[in-house]
């Protein structure tokens, strides 16, 4: 199993949480072709140089020097990309199927992406291999054990996360990354 | 201590292994979860009187700051529980494992009294007086935790201006507010003001819409 | 007395007092010790907590002021809490604590067990002769902490003020006046072991210390 990414979007379709994972392994999962329906929607994993892609303001381990600014407009893009598609298709979704139905997952030639919709409206997106299996489980766990427990109930993180405020603790990102590698 | 505190942790998280890592062990955070097994979340319970005298004690607060203007302590309680029900409902939905909406505002009453008073207060008031329409109904609450200890003050005013529970109509707006339901909400009457019964209306404003993405341009 | 009086004539009004549900829904009427076991959800405490520390930040501007406001709120509490544990003791041993051992320990044992449902984890004395006034009470793990995350720039702060407050007012009520500090020590030494460990720091006044030393001499 690998894990690339994670997201998390609140009611008011800010992207409130992200981060990447850099693969394990030195080989990364090469780019998706350009021909796929959703090419902006690569794997963050993989970027196009072979260069490991990174979270902002991480140093570049190829040592090839990686223009920060562009780095996290490109991670700002991704975000919004996936909430757009993540949106379409949950609306899409839900005309078919009724408004209790809901999307778990989909695949692409490189990725899979998964999806966990609270009924507040809080939405958790991971990105992971195309072998992996359904991980809304875990992301209904990250909800309730780690985002209720660190972030909600935490005094000292505001109730509303305008521009991820309050979400970047200290207990809640220890927490995702032993969780999340703990997996892997 | 260190057994007792294991054992507490037991129900929750794994406690740390033999041979930990290098890095430091943080008891909290030794989260081993078992991964396929939805998480039957169980509720953490503290001392009631802990609860109560530490609401008492924001109530007493508030009526110092504010010169005792209990119109505008009702207020400040009624914010307060705003923000505290705008974080409560992720704790409703994870400890009750919901992920359907209430099809009808009727349903909502009932898991609003029957679930969520009762994981956060463990108390069930009842609902009644409903209106035709069925967009507003009342709480009664035969029991009032927050009200154990208390008797307002003597001063000609409290029993007439304060509703010392007032937080409670505030949360229940935050939490619905955040399932998308616009309610509005006030006590009526309150025992500690010398009525019979402490009874809460609440009305269903309108359902909200979805929060759109900003247009790309 | 008054509430006598409310039922006597309706209708005309007391210029005076409270008015009382007719069905007997008062705090007279209430056992005192009904709630004494009872239990309420964690998370109902957490989220009154939270609320009590972000009203208290607007109002301040510094992390001792902040503080400050914190001891502040669980002072009341700590007075009450001494009257009412008293007063469920057996009829023998309900005086108050006479001396700053009995005290300390009553704190440690007594209000930490209804509090937080298990004693206190250490008590201790000064080893500083210049500072004989001062005596530690050791939490490992506050639970008024459970859900705190402190940012960085705020890492001065411990929320556990509040229960310092409370201690502040057990002490006070019991005519030990003192002052009551919390302060994080979870960096050092066991702190790997207990990143939440606080240390309530309790600093009698020298009247306290005064009449230690007479009674102790007689």
């Amino acid at each position: 199993m690998v894990i690339y990414s994670f997201y998390i979007f609140d009611r008011h379709t800010e992207c409130i949480y992200s981060k990447i994972w850099l693969p394990p392994t030195p080989n990364p999962p090469p780019p998706p072709p350009p021909s796929t329906n959703t090419p902006t929607l690569a794997p963050p994993a993989a970027a196009h140089d072979g260069t490991a892609p990174l979270p902002p303001a991480a140093p570049s381990r190829t040592g090839t020097h990686v223009d920060r600014r562009s780095v996290s407009a490109k991670a700002g893009d991704d975000a919004k990309l996936i909430f757009g598609t993540v949106f379409s298709l949950r609306n899409m979704v839900r005309k078919l199927g009724g408004e209790d139905d809901a999307f778990i997952n989909y695949r692409t030639a490189q990725y899979k992406l998964h999806y966990y919709e609270t009924a507040s409206n809080l939405r958790f997106v991971m990105l992971t291999d195309t072998a992996t299996l359904s991980m809304r489980s875990v992301l209904h766990q990250i909800y309730i054990n780690l985002w209720v427990e660190f972030v909600v109930k935490n005094p000292l993180s505001p109730v509303e996360h305008k521009g991820g405020v309050g979400v970047k603790n200290e207990l809640f990102e220890l927490g995702l990354d032993q969780f999340v590698r703990g997996l892997m | 201590m260190a057994a007792s505190k294991a054992s507490r942790l037991g129900e929750e998280y794994e406690t740390p292994k033999a041979a930990p890592p290098p890095a430091p062990v943080r008891p909290r955070l030794t989260l081993d979860f078992p991964r396929d097994r939805i998480w039957k979340t169980r509720i953490e319970k503290v001392n009631a009187e802990l609860v109560v005298l530490t609401y008492g004690t924001i109530v007493a607060q508030l009526c110092k700051d504010f010169d005792s203007d209990y119109v505008e302590v009702n207020k400040q309680l009624d914010k307060m529980g705003y923000n505290i029900g705008l974080r409560l409902i992720e704790d409703y939905l994870a400890k009750s494992n919901t992920m359907r909406r209430c099809s009808n505002f009727r349903e909502t009453a009932e898991m609003v009294a029957k679930v969520g008073f009762k994981i956060f207060l463990n108390i069930t008031p009842t609902i009644t007086n409903w209106t035709s329409d069925s967009k507003q109904f009342s709480l009664v609450f035969d029991e009032n935790p927050f009200a154990d200890f208390v008797e307002l003050p003597d001063d000609n005013r409290a029993q007439d201006e304060l509703w010392y529970s007032n937080i409670l109509c505030g949360v229940l707006r935050g939490a619905l507010e955040m399932v998308q339901m616009q309610v509005e909400a006030h006590f009526i009457s309150d025992v500690l003001r010398g009525n019979d019964t402490t009874e809460m209306r609440v009305s269903l404003i309108r359902y909200i819409d979805d929060e759109l993405p900003p247009e790309d341009d | 007395m008054s509430h006598l009086a409310a039922g006597k004539t309706a209708g005309a009004k007391e210029a005076a007092g409270l008015r009382y549900p007719s069905n007997g829904k008062t705090i007279y009427h209430r056992p005192l010790n009904r709630t004494k076991t009872a239990e309420l959800s964690q998370s109902s405490f957490a989220y009154l907590f939270s609320e009590m520390v972000t009203y208290a930040q607007r109002r301040v501007t510094g992390i001792q002021e902040l503080e400050k406001r914190l001891n502040l709120q669980g002072h009341p509490i700590g007075l009450k809490l001494l009257d009412l544990l008293l007063i469920r003791e057996p009829a023998r041993s309900q005086t108050r604590p006479l001396n700053i051992i009995s005290l300390l320990h009553f704190i440690k044992i007594n209000i930490w067990q209804h509090l937080f449902g298990r004693q206190a984890d250490r008590l201790e004395k000064s080893s500083n002769p210049d500072t004989p006034d001062e005596y530690m009470i050791v939490d490992n793990e506050p639970l008024v902490n459970a859900y705190v995350s402190v940012p960085r720039e705020m890492s001065q702060l411990n929320c556990a003020a509040f229960v310092a407050g409370i201690i502040e007012g057990v002490c006070d009520g019991a005519a030990f006046p003192a002052r009551v500090t919390a302060h994080s020590v979870g960096g050092k030494e066991e702190g790997e072991m207990w990143p939440g460990k606080t240390v309530f720091l309790v600093k009698f006044q020298p009247e306290v210390l005064e009449r230690e030393a007479l009674i102790g001499r007689a």
